[in-house]
């Protein structure tokens, strides 16, 4: 029987044990069509396109699939494969050991009739894909030495090499620069043309709100409601979102005392870690007392580097840090964090949370020395500065013993935050601070960052989201290739302008 | 997951008004869930379990003075299974303990014996041998980055090399007879190596849960770029670790060398695999970050066990290392699976 649809998700309900991950959800996917599944973090969204994608096998959960009117039950992500379903994970996870062209064709590499691999066949079917794609790429350069968004491109070529009915693309956008993030826009609006259907999940609602056709958005493990591109109205699709009606997302940033300066970067330059070019050249900047810097500046402008370099994380080649004017000596986190920098990294999983401890042990690995009385660590001192950030930041959690993996992103990076925070530092290094954080989280770390600097502690802020960066940033500091290319006050700055400096135009 | 199901029991116990008796199945089913929450039970239950079945096929099993065997074969893998379960997870790898372990028993006798030196300087020297090792193993790793495991592998050889060649191959022997009486004799009952190993548990356990350095182990383990990043001196505590591993192996060798009477130059041979199994058995993770000390101390007596049932069940000799290995694997199965019930239902309660 044909269906109008491609695609049909009925009454799906999925249970780990006794906890509900989703609750007779439904979505309905037709022909050529981009559909955008939008919900905070722990809404569901993961868990269904889980089981689209065949993750979670068929009998794993109730309810039914249907691929265009016919019933599908998907055992593994190798049937959900020869189903046309093809997914596109958030978490890049490519052979890094492998040259492109190895990526791309993985697992549906062409045999010659002794059963080898065919390997001409192999390049020509994964240069073709790449010119489909518009990308110039060698083929035989291995995936370590590209940068994550064109590791992510290639992921991209590797789930349209298979020629998928139905693409699945969780986040895709994390990793790309804006110039790649259009390209990926533009070749999806080309699949549409070719009659290949999108699921779309992602955090940047405003390229949700232009590419899509049609808005789901979920709520706890539920459906609430579908929006048609006509009737897009930005402020109720937050709303089914987070429940409530959001006033305003970002906090006034009004009438906040600045006074001197206290922290000066002079003459910064930084090797690249993974080549032999410079990453930042003779950068100098400084931040006064409550003040929000923004680091503005492209994927790869070096920014992330510069800011661990000042803290000692990364070597330099030449800088000199002043705080209060007097010279610091810094070599290492340990004498970053001594004289009064915190840090909060941009991969909170790769190097900001230790998994193997819980929420209160990863909060005070920072305060080590502070808590303890000679060689032991002191509970009840340990306990107090627990509890003190543990509300102050509302971090969502049973209790401080919980396995950090128990919470939410927005959740871990509180924890991290906390980590920072109770070093009672004098200036704070985001980097990405709301990266993979649902709207609802987003808010609150704001806050918190008003907060904070109300109390007089200075920012330096790195972040890819310009309405987030306009509208928490006093000042800006725009980074290209490495170099400043230009510096202005949060009244010139404007996401165009920034943009245009960014970029060289 | 457990703890959920815990509340839900708790619940309907009290939802009465306190009056209610907790009945006898109740009261076992709890304190069953307490020992399945514990970390160690994936190999705490089994060992139990183990005995029990022993104890039926040959009631010698538990008398005292097979148990005093078990303990005090235990108490050599134990001893350097200690330092290893710190490397361990500080997320390292000490294949030298082995070696170490010789050099200990080599460096006790031959400054008795050939230096003349008293009884308590050449434990003192041996010790600082052993440390002197680890710091060595430790600084290398740290300051060239190479990986543990070959590092280790390396001055496995090299530690005994050394003793090959500074006794040509002999022993030395005689020990002096108040040596020998130190590992010979017993104190309240116990074997000397018994308190030893007691000692060192409960030292080593304070270490790692209640000191700022057992903290940094841990996260270091779990996290080495977090651990940097929060401001531990990752280095300072990678080598402190291993220093500490090379000191629990060379005290093993003392000991050994005090049982044996004599120390011989292959003293300890292949028993750095022993160890690692140990930790293993015991929960400890090779991917670092996890481990405790009680479950290498139940790691150690499991295998110790293993070895002296067999003998007492009369099997051969030759099927023990089939099931040690057998053990290993299904031990970290085992606690494979607990950790991924565990780390799925934490994820799924978002």
């Amino acid at each position: 029987m044909a269906s109008e649809y491609i695609l049909e998700m009925k009454h799906i309900t999925k249970k780990f044990q006794s906890i509900v991950a989703l609750s007779d959800m439904s979505i309905a996917l037709k022909e050529g069509e981009i559909l955008s599944i939008c919900g905070e973090n722990g809404a569901g969204k993961s868990t269904l396109m889980k089981i689209l994608a065949g993750d979670y096998p068929y009998g794993s959960y109730s309810g039914e699939i249907e691929i265009s009117g016919q019933p599908v039950k998907l055992t593994s992500t190798g049937e959900a494969e020869k189903a046309g379903i093809a997914m596109i994970y958030q978490e890049i996870s490519v052979e890094l050991d492998l040259s492109v062209a190895e990526n791309i064709m993985l697992g549906i590499m062409p045999k010659t009739k002794f059963g080898l691999i065919d390997w001409k066949k192999t390049r020509e079917t994964a240069k073709s894909v790449l010119h489909l794609l518009d990308l110039d790429l060698d083929i035989d350069a291995t995936m370590r030495n590209l940068s994550a968004s064109v590791q992510q491109l290639v992921c991209i070529a590797r789930a349209l090499v298979r020629k998928p009915r139905i693409l699945i693309l969780d986040e895709p956008t994390s990793a790309l620069t804006e110039s790649e993030t259009e390209l990926l826009i533009g070749i999806l609006y080309q699949l549409q043309k070719t009659k290949i259907s999108c699921i779309y999940i992602s955090h940047k609602l405003d390229e949700v709100f232009r590419i899509s056709d049609h808005i789901i958005v979920m709520r706890d493990s539920r459906y609430i409601s579908t929006h048609n591109k006509s009737e897009i109205i930005p402020d109720k699709i937050i709303e089914d979102m987070i429940g409530r009606r959001l006033d305003s997302m970002y906090p006034s940033m009004e009438g906040r005392v600045i006074g001197e300066e206290i922290l000066r970067v002079e003459g910064f330059t930084v090797q690249h870690p993974n080549s032999p070019k410079l990453i930042a050249e003779n950068i100098s900047f400084s931040v006064k007392k409550g003040e929000i810097l923004g680091l503005a500046g492209l994927v790869g402008s070096g920014r992330s580097e510069l800011l661990r370099a000042v803290f000692g994380a990364l070597p330099k080649k030449k800088g000199e840090v002043y705080i209060n004017n007097i010279k610091c000596n810094i070599e290492n986190p340990m004498d970053a964090i001594q004289n009064g920098l915190g840090f909060l990294t941009e991969d909170r999983k790769k190097d900001g949370i230790v998994k193997t401890m819980d929420i209160g042990q990863n909060m005070t690995l920072s305060i080590l020395k502070r808590i303890s009385k000679g060689l032991f660590i002191n509970r009840s001192s340990e306990l107090k500065n627990i509890t003190k950030y543990f509300n102050s930041l509302r971090i969502k959690a049973p209790n401080y013993k919980s396995s950090i993996l128990s919470l939410s992103g927005g959740n871990q990076q509180k924890v991290v935050l906390a980590k920072s925070l109770l070093t009672e530092m004098k200036v704070l290094f985001l980097d990405e601070p709301t990266r993979g954080i649902d709207i609802g989280a987003k808010a609150e770390i704001y806050k918190i960052m008003e907060e904070l600097a109300n109390k007089g502690l200075s920012i330096v802020m790195i972040s890819s989201e310009y309405p987030e960066l306009l509208a928490m940033c006093d000042r800006f500091v725009v980074l290209g290739n490495g170099k400043i290319v230009g510096e202005m006050d949060k009244q010139e700055a404007s996401e165009t302008l920034l943009i245009r400096i960014a970029s060289g135009v | 997951m457990n703890k959920m199901r815990g509340l839900t029991k708790n619940e309907s116990i009290n939802s009465g008004n306190g009056k209610e008796k907790i009945s006898f199945g109740r009261k076992l089913l709890n304190s069953l869930e307490k020992v399945w929450n514990l970390q160690e039970s994936g190999i705490i239950v089994p060992t139990i379990i183990f005995a029990i079945f022993v104890q039926f096929v040959n009631p010698v099993f538990l008398s005292a003075q097979n148990i005093t065997n078990i303990l005090r074969q235990s108490g050599f893998i134990l001893i350097p299974a200690i330092g290893m379960t710190l490397v361990l997870i500080a997320g390292g790898l000490d294949l030298s303990v082995g070696s170490v372990l010789g050099l200990g028993s080599f460096a006790v006798g031959f400054c008795m014996v050939k230096l003349n030196l008293p009884i308590w300087l050449s434990i003192i020297a041996a010790i600082l041998a052993g440390i002197a090792i680890g710091l060595i193993n430790g600084k290398i790793i740290v300051k060239f980055n190479i990986p543990p495991i070959i590092m280790t592998l390396g001055m496995m050889y090299m530690a005994r090399g050394l003793i090959y060649v500074s006794t040509k191959g002999l022993p030395i022997y005689p020990l002096p007879k108040q040596f020998q009486a130190i590992e010979q004799n017993t104190i309240f009952v116990l074997p000397t190596i018994v308190i030893i190993c007691l000692i060192l548990c409960i030292v080593f356990h304070i270490v790692l849960t209640r000191t700022t350095f057992g903290r940094s182990v841990y996260a270091i383990g779990g996290n080495p770029e977090a651990a940097k990043l929060s401001g531990i001196n990752i280095n300072n505590v990678k080598i402190k670790v291993y220093a500490i591993s090379g000191m629990m192996a060379a005290i093993a060798g003392i000991i050994m060398a005090s049982r044996l009477g004599s120390a011989q130059p292959n003293t300890g041979e292949t028993y750095e695999m022993n160890v690692i199994a140990a930790c293993i058995i015991g929960g400890t993770s090779t991917f670092g970050g996890r481990g405790t000390i009680l479950g290498t101390t139940v790691g150690a007596l499991l295998m110790s066990m293993l070895a002296n049932s067999m003998t007492l069940m009369k099997v051969d000799v030759y099927y023990q290392k089939l099931v040690i290995g057998a053990v290993l694997v299904i031990a970290v199965i085992i606690d494979q699976y607990k950790r991924k019930l565990a780390e799925s239902n934490a994820k799924a309660s978002k």
